[in-house]
């Protein structure tokens, strides 16, 4: 078996927001290998986003707030780690297309390439960064355009494509898609399949428990603020307490309504192949 | 959390604040041309910008609107831009003595901002208008009168300087405080890191 | 789109190829320099240089139609005051009723007024030529912080758009029954109605942007690296001191008695 270098470490990490009377987040324990693809759910108010921000460093040093335990990313405790720092190497895309624009470039490749000049990349490779992001997103032709003039699933390419112009390690994705229509959404979800394959780790919080199921090999199960379980998809939606508390997958409970026999299955080629099965 | 990267936090917030607090000088002014208000008002985001978030986001807000308009409709206002960067600095400081919450303070911050404007303003009339505040109304029914019957040049361009601001600018600090207690208490609490520490929670406005 | 702001004309004429900063020093110094000329005719030669600049940058038409707009009144106002209770008056010129008016306080007037008109078309000189994102571009090589930077390039696509909104609220605000047109006290209660909205959408993304900002790094002490590089010769460079001295050359002439 491989040995893997741990991308991210969440060691028993809690954290309140500043003025909060309870902590978003407790008693975390998470370790995510280099290469991972993992989905993170769970209800409202389960702390997902708080994980992200705690991965990107933007909790504790952004919002103030109390920090117990130890997150590290690729080897960095993040209390010594800024998050301007930190952007070298890991990079989070937040739900909201329309406010991840800087606001300060007139064209779109102008756009992609605020990252890299901010880290003071040389001009011959910042051009080759934001050629090959563009690329990678689907966005090369709109290089012209205003960044105001595109469209939501545009805009959230176009922070996508800011975001891998740094070549992040690790990326994490806070509910990506939630705002954009189904085409928008594929889009997003090709690009980080791509990804995944070259080795970026990835931590995804996503809402929609079908596509979870179907993209991550790895999903961890969210309520309350704490982990309430960490595994393969078909594990963690066959969990009642998960049924109960996170949610069930569309594919699942067909299958569980459809007295299927356990396992039930999780992703829509198992269930069809179950349903299949069953009426034979 | 090491107090740095609070700094670190307020530095990429007021920067962010920054352009917004312009746009709201923008806006202000705008909105009173379309209502055809005999007012300038073109300080609201800056006088906002400073009582949220101190001297530094007031006095840039002010200074690069200037910077901005004279570039692009105004160039006559172009030497004044040294008068909004100080109207910022002074609504910051009014600010971090929590000037705006309370009545005399608020009277206070009224009149330190007219002062600025006013005496800021003059020497600039002087030097490069002939004393006139370039207003219609101050400069033919305040100006000229008093300097025909002999008063100094000065105290006359002072007083059309004054007769402009006592208005624009009163306007000006009543709508930015009553927009700074009308917005929720997040956004106050958001930029309120670089206040002088307290002790005591957010009071209600005094009123 | 946004950028309706700028008054930035298309053009190739030697004006808009030069470097920003001669524009800038060159607008400067004219400011300067007639301002500090102690008589009409040398602040007249200095408006023919700039007007001819003007024309020579091909924005001719399109910069009469804005500065005229700007001068006509302020420069109607001073002739109207200082022609009249300039308290150097003595010589009557004519007069309009009781109100008198007299040479000494017109030629006061003259003066400041051309004096403006140097100082709106070196402005717009600058400005017909020179697009924004260059300007930004030259200070922050010449050492403006990227922040700094930051903040009027963001604020340049922020102005149009809150404008926008602006418009929008006003719409919304006037579907819903809020008198905008009428007496003074009602079109100034319709002030804040429309103003507080305005500010509340305008600050709710706020965080969300600062955020979206220092997770691309925005704020790393870094050297600044040219994003391209503008046009520029030893006879700019040449030029750019010329005028820089020329105003304090000119501020000793005016002390040593230039009159």
């Amino acid at each position: 078996m491989e040995v893997t270098r741990p991308a991210l470490v969440f060691d028993r990490v809690g954290y309140a927001y500043e003025e909060a009377p309870r902590e978003a987040v407790s008693d975390i324990s998470l370790t995510i290998a280099e290469g991972e693809w993992v989905g993170v759910t769970g209800p409202t108010n389960a702390g997902k986003s708080t994980l992200c921000l705690l991965a990107m460093g933007l909790a504790p040093h952004f919002f103030g707030g109390r920090l117990k335990g130890g997150v590290t990313v690729l080897g960095k405790d993040s209390r010594q780690v800024s998050v301007i720092e930190r952007s070298a190497e890991v990079g989070l895309l937040f739900q909201n297309p329309f406010t991840q624009v800087s606001g300060a470039r007139e064209r779109v490749d102008d756009e992609v390439a605020f990252g890299p000049e901010c880290h003071g990349v040389a001009r011959p490779e910042v051009e080759a960064r934001v050629a090959e992001a563009m690329e990678r997103v689907g966005i090369a032709h709109l290089a012209a355009r205003h960044p105001m003039d595109l469209s939501g699933g545009q805009l959230q390419r176009l922070a996508l494509a800011g975001l891998l112009a740094m070549r992040p390690a690790v990326l994490l994705l806070d509910e990506p898609t939630s705002q954009l229509d189904p085409a928008g959404a594929a889009a997003i979800f090709d690009v980080l399949a791509g990804l995944h394959q070259r080795g970026t780790t990835i931590l995804m919080v996503e809402h929609r428990l079908e596509r979870l199921c179907e993209l991550c090999p790895r999903v961890v199960a969210m309520a309350a603020g704490r982990v309430i379980a960490d595994g393969p998809p078909d594990e963690v939606f066959n969990r009642e307490a998960v049924q109960e508390r996170v949610g069930i997958p569309v594919f699942t409970r067909l299958a569980r309504d459809g007295a299927l026999p356990r396992p039930w299955p999780v992703r829509v080629g198992d269930a069809a192949t179950a349903f299949a099965k069953s009426i034979a | 959390m090491t107090a740095s990267s609070t700094k670190d936090r307020l530095n990429t917030l007021a920067i962010v604040l920054i352009p917004v607090c312009i746009a709201i000088d923008w806006a202000g002014h705008a909105l009173a041309s379309t209502l055809k208000l005999p007012l300038f008002l073109d300080s609201i985001g800056t006088v906002l910008g400073g009582l949220l978030a101190g001297p530094w986001v007031g006095g840039l807000a002010g200074l690069i609107t200037n910077f901005i308009s004279s570039g692009t409709v105004d160039p006559i206002a172009a030497p004044y831009s040294i008068i909004s960067l100080a109207i910022g600095i002074a609504a910051g400081i009014g600010g971090y003595y929590g000037w705006h919450k309370t009545w005399p303070g608020r009277i206070a911050l009224y009149i330190l901002i007219v002062l600025v404007a006013s005496i800021g303003s003059t020497p600039l009339n002087v030097n490069l208008y002939g004393g006139q505040s370039g207003v219609a109304f101050g400069d033919t029914v305040v100006y000229a009168p008093l300097v025909k019957a002999g008063w100094p040049t000065w105290l006359a361009a002072y007083l059309d300087e004054l007769s402009g601001d006592l208005p624009d600018k009163l306007i000006t600090v009543v709508v930015a405080v009553l927009i700074y207690f009308g917005l929720p208490n997040r956004y106050r609490a958001l930029f309120s890191v670089w206040r002088r520490p307290s002790g005591e929670p957010e009071p209600a406005p005094a009123s | 789109m946004a950028g309706g702001l700028s008054l930035y004309a298309e053009g190739t004429s030697l004006l808009h190829r030069a470097h920003p900063l001669t524009k800038g020093v060159l607008t400067l110094s004219a400011i300067a320099l007639a301002f500090i000329a102690p008589s009409l005719w040398w602040v007249v030669g200095i408006l023919v240089v700039l007007l001819a600049l003007v024309t020579a940058a091909g924005v001719l038409r399109r910069f009469f139609a804005v500065a005229l707009a700007i001068l006509l009144p302020i420069t109607l106002l001073l002739l109207a005051v200082q022609g009249f209770a300039n308290p150097l008056n003595r010589t009557v010129v004519f007069a309009l009723g009781p109100i008198v008016y007299y040479r000494e306080g017109l030629a006061f007037a003259a003066l400041a007024a051309l004096r403006i008109a140097c100082l709106v078309s070196a402005t717009f000189l600058f400005s017909f030529t020179t697009r924004p994102a260059d300007i930004a571009e030259a200070l922050m090589q010449r050492g403006l912080s990227p922040r700094m930077g930051y903040v009027v390039q963001s604020a340049l696509q922020i102005i149009p758009q809150t404008l926008e909104m602006a418009g929008r609220i006003q719409d919304a605000q006037r579907a819903r029954g809020l008198e905008t047109q009428g007496s003074l006290p009602r079109r100034a209660r319709a002030y804040l109605p429309l103003m507080l909205p305005l500010v509340l959408s305008s600050l709710v993304a706020t965080q969300e942007r600062a955020m979206a900002l220092e997770v691309r790094g925005f704020g790393l002490k870094v050297k600044r690296i040219a994003r391209y590089e503008f046009f520029d010769s030893t006879l700019q460079r040449a030029l750019r001191w010329a005028l820089a001295l020329a105003v304090p050359g000119a501020i000793v002439a005016r002390v040593a008695g230039w009159r």
